[in-house]
């Protein structure tokens, strides 16, 4: 399967998950923690280990080692429920998203890596994006998920001083330690009193004795880290809709008496989603009236947001522009990409860091705005096009906010006009004073009567203007150098 | 918000408020010297001799400049073209145009160094609605510059596209006709200019922070960059 082949996985490990989900930040007030299981350690933090504390110790030996240890109880719901939430937040970023419990979500990134200009930049939004949730993250990436994974667990690899998120080599690979790897613990144990600690040693051993030594699950976990095998992950299913439906006691025939029920299923739907710590990135109005044709109108926002008087203010931008059945019956609301919502305040962490991503989420948003009251067509990017043709040589092309491939200067600098006349003005040669030219441009190549002679002239008034005389001897004007 | 008390001088003759904003200007400008000034630092405009004059030593990077011009076509663009470029070169935020007379031609702006990519083309079909994309562009911190050609706009409009500015940091340029000299404006830098023979501009300064107006300034528009590499 060549998508297979050519897939790239990114591991996104969250080593602190444990702690994180009882809202704390690591290393707060500088006390070592500890969580606890069956009265055993069953995760330290960095400063709990530099103190010597281990996983399985008793909690009563690890209070020994450091008296002012803080300690909370493991809950694995709480850290299941979260890591549901963490793979909705990489969804954003790619439609194949997958949970790898405990504290791994893998992220497909090979779709994504177009949109967001490469891994780097990709990596490093979503790397952004998790600590603004309070997510600390440790991400690799590898063409197989197990690779990207047991990379991404093993903080001492040297492939971290290349890259915040490196790409499994097979040489980064095998140093990292088999405990490490996705393996149930009792085979690791049994591993390591052979001698075999790095999965690079594992790999080397021959197929043929370690099936006849280990159960089979130990081969196809072989397999499956070096690709041999394929290994499907269920992507993950974004949530429901969030659909709202009110019916009108009378027919509504003006705009503004539509605000008031738009406003109530808004902030229906908002109190469902501010539960979940949701919001939503695309709203579909449907606009029924008692016969006829239901009208839709789909607001779409470059952040995900639970604010019902922000959407309804957008969604009564989109309103003006678009014609109402007469007598509107029933108002139904359908909120689609339901995303996590960013914490408050995270905006300023964003201004201090300068993070890329989410500039473009706020250019976005004028985007937005912009288009919702003006319409699609009058919010337009430039670009330059390679084409000899002075009118082809522009274009006004949606607005991308996250591709910034720069145009490559296809002009040599003052030979063509700062405004383009589009389409170009006939008049009369009379008056002007030629400055530069002519300079012929063959206007299509199919027809020899399409050439052009351009001239740079100054008009009476003072502006130099780009003119051209064509093959009828009419005189146009075409721009102005400015 | 420096330039407040500017913005609450009352409505009415223009050359009087000019007169009383210029005194406000130069009164604070005393008091902090040189401090206000670096703080301040404008866009360089790429010309020596505006750069000299203007405050910050360039374009207002969080404020309203007007350029008034006798007909479009006769330089204004080239006269904001350096300062467009090291915007395009140096930040992430769109160049937003707004009702532009005509097409901003996208292989001109990329030999001239301004990357058509980062250009928003905003073509609203009504006067309201460019005024309003102009407030929103301007106060939504993500344009670098935005640039205007409202066809008619009051001094009650200038002062709320200034705090739009301020507020979102950003270079607001409005290109105005001649006439809309006489009427008063909250802009803090107004520019007449008049084209003249081989690719000269000559430009009035009709108003600035910290400084009495002059006249009669010679700029030849194809040495932008005569001092030095706009910054």
């Amino acid at each position: 399967m060549s998508s297979a082949t050519n897939a790239l996985w990114l591991a996104v490990h969250f080593p602190q998950l444990g702690f994180e989900v009882h809202g704390l930040p690591a290393d707060a007030d500088n006390r070592p923690a500890v969580l606890i299981e069956e009265n055993r350690v069953a995760q330290a933090d960095a400063l709990a280990r530099r103190a010597g504390i281990h996983t399985g110790a008793t909690l009563a030996t690890a209070h020994s080692i450091a008296p002012e240890l803080r300690h909370f109880p493991r809950d694995p719901e709480a850290e299941g429920r979260r890591l549901e939430w963490l793979a909705l937040v990489g969804y954003r970023y790619s439609s194949r998203v997958s949970l790898a419990p405990p504290a791994q979500v893998l992220v497909e990134a090979r779709g994504s890596l177009r949109l967001f200009g490469g891994l780097a930049a990709l990596t490093s939004a979503l790397a952004t994006r998790y600590r603004l949730l309070g997510h600390e993250t440790r991400l690799a990436a590898a063409a197989t998920p197990l690779a990207a994974q047991a990379l991404a667990r093993w903080p001492e690899s040297a492939a971290w001083q290349d890259a915040p998120c490196p790409i499994a080599s097979s040489q980064a690979l095998r140093d990292v330690p088999v405990a490490c790897a996705d393996l149930e613990e009792r085979q690791v144990e049994r591993l390591a009193n052979m001698g075999v600690t790095r999965l690079g040693q594992l790999l080397d051993l021959p197929p043929r004795e370690l099936g006849q030594r280990f159960p089979p699950a130990l081969l196809d976990y072989l397999h499956r880290l070096t690709g041999r095998k394929a290994d499907p992950r269920p992507p993950i299913v974004p949530p429901e809709r969030f659909r709202f439906h009110v019916h009108l006691l009378e027919g509504v025939q003006e705009k503004d008496a539509l605000l008031p029920p738009m406003r109530s299923v808004l902030e229906q739907l908002t109190r469902r989603l501010a539960t979940r710590n949701l919001g939503t990135r695309l709203l579909a109005w449907t606009f029924k009236p008692l016969s006829g044709q239901a009208v839709d109108v789909r607001v779409r926002l470059a952040e995900a947001s639970a604010d019902p008087a922000a959407l309804l203010r957008l969604s009564r931008l989109r309103l003006e522009r678009i014609d109402l059945p007469s007598e509107v019956m029933s108002v139904s609301l359908c909120a689609d990409l339901v995303t996590p919502l960013l914490p408050a305040g995270a905006d300023f962490l964003d201004a201090n860091g300068g993070d890329a991503s989410s500039n473009a989420i706020k250019r976005a948003e004028l985007v937005d705005l912009l288009t919702a009251r003006l319409g699609d067509e009058a919010v337009r990017a430039l670009a330059a096009v390679d084409d000899h043709r002075p009118e082809a040589a522009w274009a006004a092309t949606p607005v991308a906010t996250s591709t910034r491939a720069a145009t490559p200067s296809t002009a040599k600098p003052g030979t063509r006009p700062l405004w383009l006349l589009d389409p170009p003005k006939p008049v009369s040669a009379q008056g002007f004073t030629i400055e530069s030219g002519p300079e012929r441009i063959e206007t299509g190549w199919w027809d020899a009567a399409q050439a052009r002679d351009y001239f740079i002239a100054t008009a009476p008034s003072g502006s130099r203007c780009w003119l051209y005389r064509d093959r009828h001897n009419r005189w146009f004007l075409h721009g102005y150098f400015s | 918000m420096k330039n407040q008390r500017l913005a609450d001088v009352d409505q009415g003759d223009m050359a009087a408020e000019e007169r009383i904003g210029n005194v406000l200007w130069r009164a604070r400008d005393f008091a902090s010297a040189g401090a206000a000034r670096r703080s301040a630092a404008g866009i360089r405009t790429g010309f020596s001799a505006l750069d000299a004059v203007f405050f910050g030593g360039g374009w207002p990077r969080a404020g309203l400049t007007e350029l008034l011009c006798p007909m479009p076509g006769i330089g204004e663009l080239s006269l904001i073209l350096p300062a467009l470029a090291a915007l395009s070169k140096d930040e992430a935020r769109w160049i937003a145009w707004i009702e532009p007379p005509f097409v901003p031609y996208a292989p001109a702006l990329a030999a001239a160094g301004v990357d058509p990519a980062k250009v928003l083309l905003i073509t609203p079909s009504t006067r309201a609605e460019a005024l309003w994309a102009l407030e929103q562009a301007l106060m939504a911190g993500v344009c670098g510059a935005v640039l205007g050609w409202p066809s008619r706009i009051d001094m009650a409009r200038t002062r709320r596209l200034l705090l739009a500015a301020r507020q979102g940091g950003t270079w607001g340029c409005l290109f105005r006709p001649i006439a809309a000299a006489r009427e008063a404006s909250a802009a803090e830098l107004r520019l007449r200019l008049s084209p003249l023979p081989e690719r000269r501009l000559r430009v009035d300064v009709l108003k600035r922070r910290g400084g009495w107006p002059l006249e009669n300034i010679d700029l030849r528009l194809d040495t932008a960059g005569d001092s030095g590499e706009p910054a």
